[in-house]
C-alpha cells in the first residue's frame, strides 16, 4: 500500500503542517516527567500519527502505541501501557514515545473508564505522551484536554497534497496529468492519505494517469454524497433512477431512511404529494420492522426502493427550486439531549417508583397533574421536589419537556 | 419527604379499603389467612385496584417489612426480557425476610411483554417458583399467552361503578376537609371514567385552585392539565397545515417520548369531536385502526402517524 510505502520517514517529509511541527518539537524538547502531554488534533488524513512515528525515529525513542481499534477500557489501557510508562527500560537506554491514537473513538459504554485510565498515565508517566484526536472539543475529553497542550494540524493544502502525489508518481514511473492530481487532492479536501489511496487505485495497472479516469473512483465525502442522493430521489422522474440514487451512499440504509423522511416536507409541497410520500414511506417503514424483529434481510431491498422509487413517484411533478436538505433531526436529537434526558429520565424513574407504575403512566397520567399543580401551587412544587431529592431547576426542565 | 400525591396517598392499605371488587378480595383474604397465595394474574381496566390489590397483600403477608419481600417491576419500563429475568433472579436467590416462605414479583403492565418475552417469563416462573410468587398486572388478560394464564390464578377486576368512585371521592374530601358541590363531585366521575388515580389527580389540582371546589373548576383543571396537543395536531392537519402538524407530533414522540400507542388511542377518542363530515369519521377510523395495527406489528410510530397525519391534511385538500 501506497499510503505505507511512502510514509514520511522522517519529519521533514511531512508535507505541510510547518508550525504544528515546530510546536511539537519544542513541546518535546521542554517535556519532562509532569509535563502536560500533546494532542495532535485535525481532520483525519493529514499526518498527525504519522508525524509522532517520525518524530519517534528521528529521536531514537521506541513507540508505545495504542488506537481507537484496540478496546480501551480502563484495565486495558492499564495493562498494555502501565508498566511501560512508569518503568524504565533495564535493557538498554532508549527511550519511549507513547502514544494513544484516534482519543474520540472512545465509547462511552465499551471503554468505560478509559478517560479516567489515559488521565492517570499522562500523569504518571515518565516518557513524553502525545494523544491523537479528530474532535478534541468532545465533552468527554474535558478532563484529558485540560492535561494537553494542544497543537493542530490543518487541512493539508491542495498545492502541498499534489507536490506529493507527484513524487509518488515519479517514484512509480506514472505520467499524470497534472489536472488530475489538483481533481485527486481537491476531491480528498485536505486529507493525503485518502489523495494518495486514491492516486493508487487510479494507478494500479496502468502507467497514465487523466481526468477522465477519475469517474471510477468512490466518492469519501459523506454529505456531499446524501445531499446529491437526495436530490436524485426528490428531482427525478424515473423510478429505477431514484432507486439507484442512493446506493453509491456510504451509508447505513436505515440512516439514509431517515435523511428522506426529514427532507421530504422540505421538497414536496402539494399536500397529496406529501400525502402519498409518507405512505410510501411508512410501507417501507413496515418492511424495515420486518428485517429488525425478524433478521429478515432479504426484506431490505423493499424497504429501500419503497423509500427510494416509492417516494419519488408520489410527486405530480418535479419541483422546481433548489431546496436546502436538512441532517435528520430525530438521529442528532437524541445525541445533544443525552445529558438532559438522562436526568429526565432519573427523574421519572423515581416518580415511578414512588408512585408503583410506569414511566410511561407517569407521563400520560400524572405529570399533566403534578405540573399544572406545580404552577399553581409554590409549596407543592417545594415538597415535590424535595420529595424527589431535585432541584428547581429539575423541576423546570421536567416542565419544558412536558408542560 | 412524603411526595404528598393523592393518588398515592389514598392508596387503599388493607385488603378491606379497597373499592369494590368484593370478588376478588373474598377468595384473596383466604389465601392470605393460609399464608400461601398462587401466581397470580390480576386484568382489569386502568385505576380500578390492581397494583394496589397486590401491594396490599404484600402488607397483609409481610408486615412492615413488605418492602423487602417484594419486587416490583414494569414491563414497559424494562427494555427486554432479560433486565427482567436478571433482576427476579437476584431477588430469588436471597430468602424472604420474617419467616415467609417465599417472597412476591409483582410485574406490572405485563402485556407489555411480547409473545417471546412471556414464553421466557413463563420458564423463569417455573424455575423460581419454590421461592417467589410472581403477581402479574395487565389490562387485557388475551394479551397474556395461555400457558401463563394456566399457570396463574386469574382475577378479572370489574370497571367501578359511579357509586364506588363516588366512595373514593368522598374518603378524599374526607381526609382534606374539602368543600365541594355535588355538580363537581358529578364532573370528576363523569371525567374519570372510572378511574381512580385520575379522580384523585382532577381533585387535587382543582383544590388548589380555591377553598370551594366547583364544577367550573373540575373542567378547567381537566383541560388545562390534558394536554391538547393530539388536538392541536389533527386540526392542524384538518387545514392542511401539514408541517404545523408533525411538529407536535414530533415534540410527542421524539421530545417527550411518548408511546405511539397513548398517541394513536387519543387521536381515535378524538375522533367524533372533530369538525368533520360524519363519514369522514368512519372512513378516519379505519385510517386510525390500520396505523394502530402497523405500530404494534413493529412499525415506527413516528413514520406511521406522520402518515396518517399527511393523508388527514391531503383528504382536506380534495374535499376543498
Amino acid at each position: 500500500m501506497w499510503t505505507v510505502k511512502y510514509k514520511p520517514r522522517s519529519l521533514k517529509e511531512v508535507a505541510d503542517q510547518t508550525e504544528a511541527k515546530t510546536r511539537l518539537l519544542k513541546w518535546f524538547e521542554a517535556w519532562k516527567p509532569g509535563s502536560k502531554a500533546a494532542l495532535l488534533y485535525g481532520p483525519p488524513g493529514n499526518g498527525k500519527t504519522c508525524t509522532v512515528e517520525a518524530l519517534a525515529r528521528e529521536k531514537g525513542l521506541d513507540l508505545l502505541e495504542t488506537n481507537a481499534s484496540d478496546v480501551r477500557s480502563e484495565e486495558r489501557i492499564e495493562h498494555f501501557l502501565g508498566r511501560g510508562v512508569r518503568e524504565t527500560s533495564l535493557l538498554g537506554t532508549r527511550g519511549k514515545l507513547i502514544l494513544i491514537d484516534e482519543i474520540d473513538g472512545l465509547q462511552a459504554q465499551s471503554d468505560r473508564g478509559g478517560v479516567r485510565a489515559i488521565v492517570k498515565i499522562i500523569r504518571e508517566s515518565v516518557f513524553p505522551v502525545v494523544l491523537t484526536a479528530n474532535d478534541p472539543w468532545d465533552r468527554k475529553l474535558y478532563e484529558i484536554r485540560s492535561l494537553c497542550e494542544l497543537i493542530e494540524f490543518k487541512k493539508v493544502p491542495v498545492r502541498d497534497a499534489v507536490k506529493r502525489l507527484a513524487e509518488i508518481c515519479q517514484r512509480e514511473g506514472v505520467k499524470a496529468d497534472p489536472q488530475a492530481l489538483k481533481a485527486i487532492a481537491k476531491r480528498n479536501q485536505g486529507d493525503l492519505r485518502g489523495a494518495i489511496l486514491d492516486l493508487e487505485t487510479l494507478a494500479r495497472g496502468r502507467k497514465q494517469i487523466t481526468l477522465r479516469d477519475l469517474e471510477i473512483l468512490g466518492k469519501r465525502e459523506r454529505e456531499a454524497d446524501i445531499f446529491e442522493a437526495l436530490r436524485g430521489v426528490f428531482k427525478s422522474r424515473s423510478a429505477l433512477s431514484a432507486k439507484l440514487s442512493v446506493i453509491n451512499v456510504d451509508m447505513d440504509p436505515d440512516e439514509v431512511f431517515w435523511w428522506i423522511e426529514q427532507n421530504i416536507v422540505n421538497e414536496y409541497e402539494r399536500l397529496e404529494d406529501l400525502a402519498e410520500a409518507y405512505e410510501a414511506l411508512a410501507k417501507a417503514d413496515l418492511f424495515r420492522s420486518r428485517v429488525i424483529r425478524r433478521q429478515n434481510w432479504r426484506m431490505q431491498a423493499y424497504m429501500m426502493d419503497l423509500m427510494t422509487a416509492g417516494v419519488s413517484q408520489a410527486k405530480r411533478e418535479p419541483y422546481r427550486k433548489f431546496t436546502r436538505y436538512q441532517r435528520p433531526e430525530r438521529l442528532s436529537f437524541f445525541s445533544k439531549t443525552m445529558a438532559e434526558r438522562e436526568r429526565l429520565n432519573s427523574l421519572l424513574g423515581r416518580l415511578a417508583s414512588r408512585l408503583h407504575c410506569s414511566t410511561r403512566k407517569v407521563k400520560t397520567e400524572f405529570l399533566p397533574y403534578l405540573l399544572y399543580l406545580a404552577q399553581q401551587d409554590e409549596r407543592f412544587a417545594r415538597r415535590l421536589a424535595s420529595a424527589l431529592e431535585a432541584s428547581k431547576e429539575d423541576l423546570k426542565m421536567l416542565a419544558s419537556f412536558y408542560g | 419527604m412524603s411526595l404528598e400525591v393523592w393518588a398515592e396517598k389514598y392508596r387503599p392499605k388493607t385488603l378491606d379499603e379497597i373499592i369494590n371488587q368484593r370478588h376478588v378480595v373474598a377468595r384473596v383474604k383466604v389465601y392470605v389467612e393460609e399464608k400461601n397465595i398462587p401466581h397470580m394474574l390480576f386484568a382489569g381496566p386502568p385505576g380500578t385496584g390492581k397494583t394496589t390489590m397486590a401491594l396490599c397483600i404484600a402488607r397483609e403477608l409481610y408486615g412492615d417489612q413488605w418492602r423487602a419481600n417484594v419486587l416490583e417491576t414494569n414491563a414497559s419500563d424494562e427494555r427486554g426480557i432479560d433486565v427482567i429475568r436478571g433482576k427476579i433472579k437476584d431477588f430469588a436467590r436471597t430468602i424472604a425476610l420474617g419467616g415467609a416462605e417465599y417472597r412476591i414479583v409483582i410485574l406490572d403492565e405485563a402485556d407489555a411483554l411480547t409473545a417471546d418475552a412471556q414464553h421466557a417469563l413463563r420458564r423463569t416462573m417455573e424455575t423460581y417458583s419454590a421461592t417467589v410468587r410472581f403477581i402479574l398486572i395487565c389490562n387485557y388478560s388475551s394479551k397474556i399467552i395461555p400457558p401463563i394464564q394456566s399457570r396463574t390464578a386469574v382475577f378479572r377486576f370489574k370497571a367501578l361503578s359511579e357509586d364506588d368512585v363516588r366512595e373514593f371521592i368522598q374518603r378524599i374530601v374526607k381526609g382534606e376537609k374539602l368543600k365541594i358541590d355535588e355538580a363537581a363531585v358529578k364532573a370528576v366521575i363523569y371525567l374519570c371514567e372510572g378511574d381512580l388515580r385520575r379522580a384523585a389527580n382532577l381533585l387535587q389540582a382543582a383544590a388548589a385552585l380555591g377553598d370551594k371546589i366547583t364544577e367550573e373548576m373540575i373542567y378547567e383543571v381537566a383541560s388545562q392539565a390534558r394536554p391538547d396537543d393530539v388536538k392541536r395536531m389533527l386540526e392542524n392537519a384538518l387545514k392542511g397545515k401539514f408541517k404545523e402538524a408533525r411538529e407536535i407530533l414530533y415534540k410527542m414522540l421524539v421530545m417527550q417520548g411518548l408511546a405511539g400507542e397513548d398517541v394513536v388511542r387519543e387521536i381515535h377518542r378524538q375522533i367524533y369531536a372533530l369538525n368533520i363530515p360524519e363519514k369522514a369519521k368512519v372512513e378516519l377510523v379505519e385510517a386510525v385502526g390500520e396505523c394502530d395495527f402497523r405500530i404494534s406489528e413493529g412499525a415506527d410510530a413516528l413514520i406511521q402517524l406522520e402518515a396518517l397525519l399527511a393523508r388527514i391534511a391531503a383528504s382536506k385538500a380534495k374535499a376543498g
